[in-house]
């Protein structure tokens, strides 16, 4: 500490030469003159004393008739203006500092936590309408008001806290598990089941609305299958009314479909030349900074590896350093053999059935031919499969007058 | 004077030497330095001087309340 407190203030090492050294020393302690480490050499003594007593020693020196020689300087007040001198660096420093004070004052990331079902992109352009961006002055932030903008915007939120870390603005929040409730009861038009396809019906469990066909029965396309539109009858067998619901039935439908696939003769590949050109760039938020350059190739692809130091990423400053790679490349025209069409076909043709496999659909038979045209490969398929039925239309209402004239007819 | 039990080296204004060993000596209520050689160092007290003999023999620090020596004192004589 004592250290410390000479360092700041200065102190210098000097020698005492001269009639009376020793007078000279018992005049500076009788002024209160710190001297220190006091050495005998050859003709005069070395010690050290304070920045502050070396200035108060020209009386004593006077009238000791001693000569004070400075050796050495120690201590701030003699290596700051040394500093002073380097003024870029000076500079340098006082610019950094104001710079790193002024950032300060700007929000620079935010940090969401606890959202599940309020996806990112939807916090994020909410809190863009209401002003809270990143860059914005911590000054305008007012987080009481920004938690009740988010409490009353998405319901779903039941807690939610704002809070400001340094430049990063966090915001937690917690939704509502609960499911909120639906209402049982709706009332609905009705819809009927139709077919999507002619088929035949191979398994029907039907759990509201009225069958229309068996099992085993053949139907076209845009056969009614089940309806939903159930009679309540009176005692003596006639309807009173209807009542319309959602026809809900698993039925599963054979039926055949095709397919086709095409492939042209020929394509284009992508072949590297290897010759690459390299460019960096800086990026300030959605700002790019790079040198000026002309096309670098004909024909070409980028790849962009970016990275942010790991300073500004503490610093949640939103600075990145990139390289921008450009690679040449020539289209060069191939020719597919038959393997290869082949592959490429049967690739295509997996990719369908496993879109069919994904809506539900199950394959019972397939029977595939690939043929060469003049110009182009064909692959074409025929397939018996049992898919569900799920093609609803609306059900025909009835009016009861109506329908008991029609009887009458 | 003695029931007073004022501390004695104010009142008589003696030197008050303290030694660690033969390496390290504090004084205080002093005048000043007469002499000082790495091998002799002389004070002046108010009533009497004294020496410190040995070798290398060296000031710490030395201000108007205490000083300190330190080397290889041999011998403390009152003169």
């Amino acid at each position: 500490m004592i250290r410390i407190l000479k360092y700041l203030r200065g102190y210098l090492r000097i020698r005492v030469r001269g009639f009376s050294p020793e007078r000279f020393m018992n005049l500076c302690s009788n002024r209160g003159i710190l001297l220190w480490d006091i050495v005998r050499e050859d003709d005069g003594y070395c010690m050290y004393i304070s920045l502050k007593g070396f200035w108060e020693l020209r009386p004593i020196v006077k009238k000791t008739g001693t000569r004070v020689a400075v050796l050495e300087r120690y201590g701030l007040p003699f290596f700051l203006p040394g500093l002073m001198k380097r003024k870029v660096f000076v500079l340098g420093m006082a610019l950094a500092v104001i710079f790193w004070l002024w950032s300060s004052g700007y929000v620079w990331s935010i940090n969401l936590y606890g959202n599940y079902r309020i996806t990112d992109d939807m916090f994020m352009s909410f809190l863009e309408q209401n002003g809270v961006t990143v860059g914005m002055n911590r000054k305008n932030l007012n987080i009481g008001e920004l938690e009740k903008r988010i409490r009353r915007n998405f319901p779903l939120v039941t807690w939610v806290s704002a809070k400001l870390d340094g430049t990063k603005l966090i915001i937690d929040l917690k939704e509502n598990d609960v499911p909120p409730v639906e209402d049982d009861e709706k009332e609905t038009a009705g819809t009927d089941l139709v077919a999507d396809y002619s088929g035949v019906v191979v398994s029907m469990i039907v759990r509201s609305g009225v069958p229309k066909v068996s099992i085993g029965d053949t139907v076209e396309a845009g056969a009614l299958l089940v309806e939903g539109k159930i009679p309540i009858c009176n005692d003596d067998a006639t309807v009173r009314e209807y009542r319309y619901v959602d026809a809900d039935a698993d039925i599963v439908l054979e039926y055949g479909i095709s397919h086709t696939e095409s492939l042209p003769l020929d394509y284009v590949k992508k072949v590297y030349t290897g010759r690459e050109k390299q460019s960096r760039y800086l990026r300030f938020g959605s700002s790019r900074l790079s040198l000026p350059r002309s096309k670098p190739y004909l024909v070409y692809d980028s790849l962009i590896r970016e990275s942010t130091p790991i300073v500004f990423k503490k610093l949640s400053v939103p600075v990145a350093m990139g390289i921008c790679t450009y690679r040449e490349y020539q289209n060069v025209e191939y020719k597919y053999t038959d393997e290869e069409a082949e592959a490429e076909l049967t690739k295509k043709l997996n990719d369908f059935l496993a879109s069919l496999e994904e809506k539900g659909v199950q394959i019972i038979e397939k029977n595939v031919t690939i043929s060469m045209y003049d110009d182009r490969w064909v692959l074409e398929g025929g397939f018996m499969v049992r898919g569900p039925v799920k093609k609803r239309i609306p059900t025909e209402k009835v009016v009861i007058g109506e329908s008991e004239e029609d009887d009458r007819q | 004077m003695e029931s007073l039990r004022l501390p004695k080296d104010i009142l008589m204004g003696a030197i008050k030497v303290t030694l660690t060993g033969c390496r390290e000596a504090w004084i205080e209520n002093y005048r000043g330095i007469l002499e000082y050689t790495d091998k002799q160092i002389l004070l002046q007290g108010k009533t009497c001087q004294v020496c410190f003999e040995g070798t290398r023999l060296s000031i710490d620090y030395y201000t108007n309340e205490d000083m300190k020596i330190s080397g290889c004192i041999a011998c403390v004589r009152y003169l």
